[in-house]
């Protein structure tokens, strides 16, 4: 199968994934009840798309294709809402976190779908491992060749994204001591990491019917990049993010990404270069360990400071963007992030508060549901 | 000094204790060789090997003292019955109140099935209204056992346990009711079948309030320590099942609404272990052979035709409902047909209603009393193989081996 041609979108324009827990209100476990929520949802109107994952615990919701924070955020919650409504029809809570802190991998149960039950047979109990819950946000390209520059500039900030969204230190009943485990499930798959560094889009191509010819993948679905162009919608999507712990926080982020996208696209600061990648595992590991408090090594002046200093400098230097895009409020939630802490550290207070993980959990579902 | 004095004198003069005993070690192998073997409910190991070897089948245990046969098992359903009750989430029905609808029309259409189904085999009104409220309650003790033993979760699951705890309230009033009616068939005046199940709810729901708040308090301050939690809740039930005696409360109807009410007060999710403890779960294991052992199967020979219509017509009555109101309570017509048909179990609740009803009329126990014993015998024996494969059939198991590719 040969790649599909980068389709034309707005620059700029955004979209939200979220992936979505599903417990049971006995315990706060997660429970596969994915179907029945979809039948659920699939009565009522709604706006975006909320689709099934690949075990049953999890739900997906997608906005519409989005400019500005103000109406993302709107879509957000009337998709939030009608997920949290049809969970209290079901009985069953509905939280985000980018992993549940006491699930068993081994009782999850594939959604059933001809694509899950490919991926479960193909990558056995990885696919199980893989009851995680990300944000992915999609931003949109003038072009395919825009897309590739947008894409490895943003490499650099990759680390800013994983310490701001980060909401899983708990895996398996433990404290992980890393602020985003998620991101340790995912790079447990062969074709994850980061795109190869190509810088159009022929050569894209040739890398792609190489990778094809091999056998290994069939569609850019089988990357599991941090950050992969996704032509068919003409958009570059960031796949790093934990599902924050409200839609708010989740718009935010997504809103930071966009304002500094127009930052790149706009004032263009230097081209991409292949030696931007050799801190890059470096700086995500500390961003996936320490959170905002990791370190940050600037790939090009080899300064080392930590990632709140460096988000807190990117605020100023986006911050016309932001005013450009009406993100302001996003900016301001940003801030709050770096002044107040990020998910995981809310969910570390509360468990401190709490003593116990069930109950967490069911601060956690009641903070998602309630807004 | 004789061989007589240290020597067991033959033939050996043996304590009945000592069948029951070995009764229950066998019950306990064939349970667990049918869960290996068969992946059968371990449920119909203790009730058929209770059968088998008592007076109903083989005729080697004696039947057990009645004052003590019945201590068992109102302690052990004591605490399924609480169990039950604090599995299930009061506050649902608002967020879902055609999950209540499907409970009262499951309920009224069961009752009045039943109900009709006597008349037609001309039984007197009263008479087919207590059979028929008895028949309205499914097994809490195969439901709790049964989903505790698969550890299923879902759907079918939370709706099986919810709708098992609201008929089995139903049934507890319309049978004291029906019983009160049956007493004084003429002078039974408006005034007292309002004033009745009033006082046995508000009465029911006071106790059961108590004991939830005695519960609380022992459960924090005495959880951590298995052993002495689960004989101080052991000897809570034993107080309660006395009180309300005397109070001319139904135990079973104040031990449910405890549970009921410790978990609508709950605020933070709460698990505990199966059955509260070890020593739970052998009562439970107790109280189904026993149960095995009582079973009584006179009925089957004499009306096997209408003990045989009364499960159809049961059973039909239980699942249309739930069919029907399948999609506006949001679940499939797959879920729905499983939840149906897990509805259908009878057991020790049922046994309870009846036998309370033929201490105090002598005519029932040998006439519909005996067709419902036989009712409970055979579901009681397929009870638990149901609730299984229906909870299997949904896919809310957690071994779900049929999906397994080996």
């Amino acid at each position: 199968m040969s790649l599909m041609p980068f389709a034309s979108s707005r620059p700029l324009s955004i979209g939200v994934e979220l992936e979505l827990q599903l417990l049971n209100c006995n315990d706060y476990d997660l429970i596969s009840s994915a179907p029945d929520m979809l039948r659920r949802i699939a009565t009522q109107a709604h706006h975006g798309e909320i689709k099934p994952e690949m075990t049953r615990s999890m739900i997906e919701i997608n906005t519409s294709v989005q400019h500005e924070y103000g109406a993302l955020v709107e879509e957000l919650r009337s998709l939030r809402n009608t997920v949290a409504d049809a969970g209290r029809f079901l009985n069953i809570a509905v939280a985000g976190g980018g992993t549940h802190p006491f699930q068993h991998w081994s009782e999850q149960k594939i959604f059933d779908a001809p694509r899950f039950h490919y991926l479960s047979e193909l990558y056995g109990y990885l696919a199980k491992q893989f009851t995680i819950f990300g944000q992915h946000v999609h931003i949109g390209c003038p072009g395919p060749d825009e897309a590739l520059h947008l894409l490895h500039m943003l490499s650099r900030y990759v680390p800013h994204f994983i310490a701001l969204s980060a909401t899983s230190p708990f895996v398996q009943g433990h404290d992980t001591g890393f602020a985003s485990a998620r991101l340790n499930s995912v790079f447990s798959f062969p074709l994850s990491g980061r795109a190869p560094f190509v810088l159009n889009w022929e050569d894209f191509e040739r890398f792609f019917g190489k990778m094809t010819d091999t056998g290994v993948v069939e569609s850019m679905k089988d990357f599991y990049w941090d950050i992969r162009p996704k032509p068919e919608f003409g958009t570059i999507e960031v796949r790093v993010c934990d599902t924050p712990l409200t839609v708010e926080i989740a718009a935010a982020i997504a809103c930071y990404i966009q304002a500094m996208a127009r930052y790149i696209m706009v004032e263009r600061p230097g081209e991409p270069q292949e030696d931007d990648y050799l801190v890059y595992t470096f700086n995500r590991f500390q961003a996936c360990r320490f959170g905002l408090e990791g370190v940050f090594i600037d790939p090009r002046t080899h300064e080392q400071r930590s990632l709140r200093e460096d988000i807190a400098d990117m605020l100023l230097r986006i911050a016309d963007h932001a005013v450009e895009l009406r993100a302001e409020e996003a900016m301001e939630r940003i801030r709050e992030i770096l002044a107040k802490g990020n998910g995981a550290s809310w969910l570390r207070q509360t468990y401190a508060h709490e003593h116990n993980l069930s109950d967490m959990m069911q601060q956690q579902a009641k903070l998602w549901m309630n807004g | 000094m004789t061989l007589s004095a240290y020597l067991p004198i033959w033939p050996l003069s043996v304590s009945p204790a000592l069948w029951l005993a070995l009764a229950l070690v066998i019950a306990v192998l064939v349970g667990e060789g049918l869960v290996r073997y068969l992946r059968l409910p371990r449920i119909v190991g203790y009730v058929g090997i209770g059968m088998l070897l008592g007076p109903a089948g083989l005729n080697m245990i004696p039947v057990l003292p009645a004052a003590e046969w019945r201590l068992l098992i109102d302690l052990a359903l004591g605490i399924l019955l609480f169990e039950l009750g604090s599995k299930v989430n009061l506050r649902w029905l608002k967020a879902n109140p055609w999950i209540a609808g499907t409970s009262l029309l499951e309920a009224a259409a069961t009752f009045f099935a039943v109900f009709g189904l006597l008349l037609w085999f001309d039984v007197a009104h009263v008479t087919a209204a207590v059979v028929a409220a008895i028949a309205i309650a499914t097994s809490p003790a195969i439901v709790v056992r049964t989903v505790t033993e698969s550890r299923a979760r879902g759907q079918v699951t939370e709706r099986l346990l919810l709708m098992t705890a609201l008929n089995c309230i139903y049934a507890i009033i319309c049978h004291k009711l029906a019983v009160a009616f049956m007493h004084d068939e003429a002078g039974t005046s408006l005034i007292h079948t309002v004033l009745q199940p009033l006082y046995l709810i508000s009465g029911s729901a006071l106790l059961g309030g108590l004991f939830g708040s005695a519960f609380n308090f022992i459960h924090r301050h005495m959880g951590q320590h298995e052993e002495t939690f689960s004989f101080l809740l052991f000897g809570m039930i034993a107080i309660a099942t006395i009180v309300a005696s005397t109070l001319k409360l139904s135990p079973m109807l104040v031990l449910l609404a405890a549970g009921l009410i410790t978990r609508y007060q709950r605020e933070h999710p709460r698990t505990f272990l199966p059955h509260f403890g070890s020593a739970g779960a052998i009562l439970v294991v107790l109280m189904f052979t026993a149960n095995g052992l009582a079973a009584n199967l006179d009925g089957l020979r004499d009306s096997m035709l209408l003990v045989l219509l009364l499960i159809l017509v049961r059973a039909i009555a239980k699942l249309l409902p739930v069919l029907v109101l399948a999609r506006y309570s949001g679940i499939s017509l797959h879920q729905a047909i499983a939840l149906g048909i897990a509805l259908v179990p009878m057991s020790s609740l049922t046994l309870l209603l009846t036998l309370d009803t033929a201490v105090v009329f002598p005519a029932f126990a040998s006439g519909l009393g005996l067709v419902l014993m036989s009712c409970i015998v055979i579901l009681e024996l397929a009870g638990p193989i149901l609730v299984q494969m229906a909870l299997r059939g949904a896919g809310e198991t957690l071994e779900a081996p049929w999906r397994r590719k080996v």
